[in-house]
């Protein structure tokens, strides 16, 4: 048995670990150590939690800490704009010289599947991300009492520790080609009925004009419909420039979101694309990038055989 | 604000009209080259007609200009072939066209009028490969030129046949369109103190908004007016920035007027202030 993870030495590279917390109790003694240990080593400690557990944290390590605090719920609603966040983050501590630890956890109680499906992608994609970077560790806490089995396995095969506030160990379940697996595995397909359309290099405007009318028809906002009109005209030109010159959107509703997917025939080698910021010299890969930023949950998957963008706006 | 949108026929004449008309059939391009003529004699403008179609217009056995012998000999009517607007100007460029263009319009308020009205058809100027551009530049600088008070105005004319890509290159640059609005997505044009885009630019029509912002005449300041955009992508708000980082080369200061809660959104997501600064400004100034 291996100390828990708050007494361990400075990692070699990055330190992906799930803590598997039961209640309140349990999460305090598993989280604070962790926090302190960082702060006693002067190190930039982040803590990315959904509010009632930010609060929770904050009370406990105290507000005059120097910890930064994000709300996870805001950041996380769409998973795939996290793994932008800590590498800002790691830059700016790495730039400054200091280490780095992050509490993060995506994955709380109440988000529907989707989210969740989300959430398993982006704890596999930050070991891709970060495997090969400097040293840091990230703590993601995972209510073992509230969430679904399916979500705790997931855990399990997506950090290469796991621990409780009393033990770690490396996870058994973990493997590295998982990450790849998933992104290149197509989405689950909709059992609501689906509007469908073809779009070629000349139907851009057209296409974004069916996507408004679809968002308005399912009572978006119009801040929402206006962040879909954009994301479909950087998906449509990605179909256009990089994906054959055609694709197909998809649009369908469900009681809580509208859903509008986006498919062609490209193929996306690097399952990172959209989710790290590009310099601002870099012509390609913004699209993606702020479709992540600014929709509600964006899903991407591709293989050879094509590529697929979903996007999910709750309604 | 300035005349401007798409039109089916002429509009009625005010000062800085600035009007591009995309005809295929020699009847109706003559009923408004006539039209937009006859508006310039009310207002008590001479008239200039550039190019053999628009000249040709002048011969009307329905008479709605007058005497157009009289209006010729008195000199409220003048009229040139494009070659000799060429000749005159020295080149087809956007300092020596306008350096034109004013000398004519200070004649004719010299001689008591009230401005200068053009019409002309430069299609053969337009279906030179090697002209275009330029020319493009110089409609572009035209506008501001009209918009600035100087008493001109204007009809330029093209043929339909024209490619696609050459009308709508045209059609952006004029405040008032007649011709299939569907070839120039979005629409640059000078009204007062500001450049003004309308419409909508997304990664297809974006490298041509970057050429026409980098072809813009600007003084010590430089106001953008986004309040009439419809919709602009990433690859639109690269060119804008673009453009912001030329005018900062020149130590301009770029404001940007009544850009949308979300274009600012996607301008702090995209890093552009990185890019260059941009004040960005609510729609009232």
């Amino acid at each position: 048995m291996t100390p828990p993870a708050a007494f361990a030495t400075a990692p070699a590279g990055f330190e992906h670990e799930a803590l598997f917390y039961r209640d309140d109790e349990t999460f305090l003694a598993g989280v604070l150590p962790f926090v302190r240990d960082g702060l006693t080593r002067g190190e930039q400690v982040v803590v990315a939690e959904p509010p009632g557990r930010l609060e929770l944290l904050r009370d406990a390590v105290g507000a005059a800490a120097p910890v930064r605090w994000l709300d996870m719920a805001a950041l996380g609603g769409n998973p795939a704009r996290i793994i932008g966040a800590w590498r800002t983050v790691l830059d700016e501590t790495t730039a400054a010289g200091r280490g780095l630890r992050g509490v993060g956890e995506p994955a709380w109680p109440g988000r529907r599947d989707a989210e969740y499906a989300e959430c398993r992608l982006h704890e596999l994609l930050l070991n891709t991300a970060f495997d090969d970077g400097p040293a840091w560790r990230l703590l993601c806490p995972y209510d073992q009492t509230h969430l679904p089995r399916a979500v705790r396995t997931g855990a399990l095969q997506s950090h290469p520790l796991v621990s409780t506030h009393e033990h770690r160990r490396p996870s058994t379940a973990f493997s590295r080609e998982s990450a790849a697996a998933t992104f290149a595995t197509p989405l689950h397909q909709p059992s609501e009925g689906v509007l469908r359309g073809i779009y070629g290099a000349g139907d851009a405007r057209a296409t974004r004009r069916t996507v408004v009318t679809f968002a308005r028809s399912c009572g978006l906002s119009a801040e929402q419909a206006q962040a879909l009109e954009l994301a479909a005209s950087e998906l449509v030109a990605n179909s256009v420039r990089h994906g054959g010159g055609s694709g197909t959107v998809a649009m369908w509703r469900t009681d809580e979101a509208a859903i509008v997917e986006f498919s062609d025939g490209g193929h996306i080698s690097d399952p990172l694309v959209g989710r790290r910021v590009p310099p601002p010299e870099q012509v390609s890969g913004r699209g993606l990038h702020l479709v992540n930023e600014l929709c509600d949950l964006v899903q991407l998957r591709s293989c050879p055989r094509g590529t697929t963008v979903r996007i999910t706006t709750w309604r | 604000m300035r005349a401007h949108g798409s039109v089916t026929e002429p509009p009625a004449a005010h000062s800085a009209d600035h009007l591009c008309w995309v005809h295929d059939d020699d009847e109706p391009f003559g009923d408004a080259v006539r039209a937009f003529l006859a508006g310039g004699l009310v207002r008590g403008e001479r008239l200039l007609c550039v190019g053999d179609r628009a000249i040709a217009a002048l011969e009307d056995p329905s008479g709605s200009l007058g005497d157009v012998a009289a209006l010729l000999a008195g000199g409220a009517l003048e009229t040139m072939t494009v070659a000799e607007v060429s000749a005159a100007a020295g080149a087809l460029g956007a300092d020596p066209q306008r350096a034109f263009y004013d000398a004519a319009t200070r004649r004719a308020l010299d001689d008591g009028y009230r401005g200068l009205r053009v019409v002309a058809e430069v299609t053969e100027l337009a279906a030179d490969p090697g002209l275009i551009e330029e020319l493009v530049r110089w409609e572009h600088a035209a506008d501001e030129f009209i918009a600035s008070g100087s008493g001109m105005s204007a009809m330029c004319a093209y043929r339909g046949d024209l490619p696609p890509a050459t009308l709508g290159a045209v059609l952006a640059v004029h405040p008032l369109r007649h011709g299939p609005d569907q070839l120039s997505p979005f629409r640059l044009f000078f009204d007062d103190d500001r450049l003004v885009l309308t419409g909508s630019v997304d990664t297809f029509s974006a490298d041509r908004l970057a050429t026409l912002l980098a072809g813009t005449p600007a003084g010590n300041t430089a106001l953008l007016d986004l309040s009439g955009l419809e919709f602009i992508d990433v690859a639109g708000c690269r060119a804008l920035a673009g453009w912001a980082g030329e005018l900062q080369a020149r130590c301009v200061p770029l404001e940007v007027r009544g850009a949308s809660p979300l274009l600012q959104r996607v301008w702090h997501i995209l890093g552009l202030h990185d890019v260059a600064p941009v004040t960005f400004t609510d729609p009232r100034g």
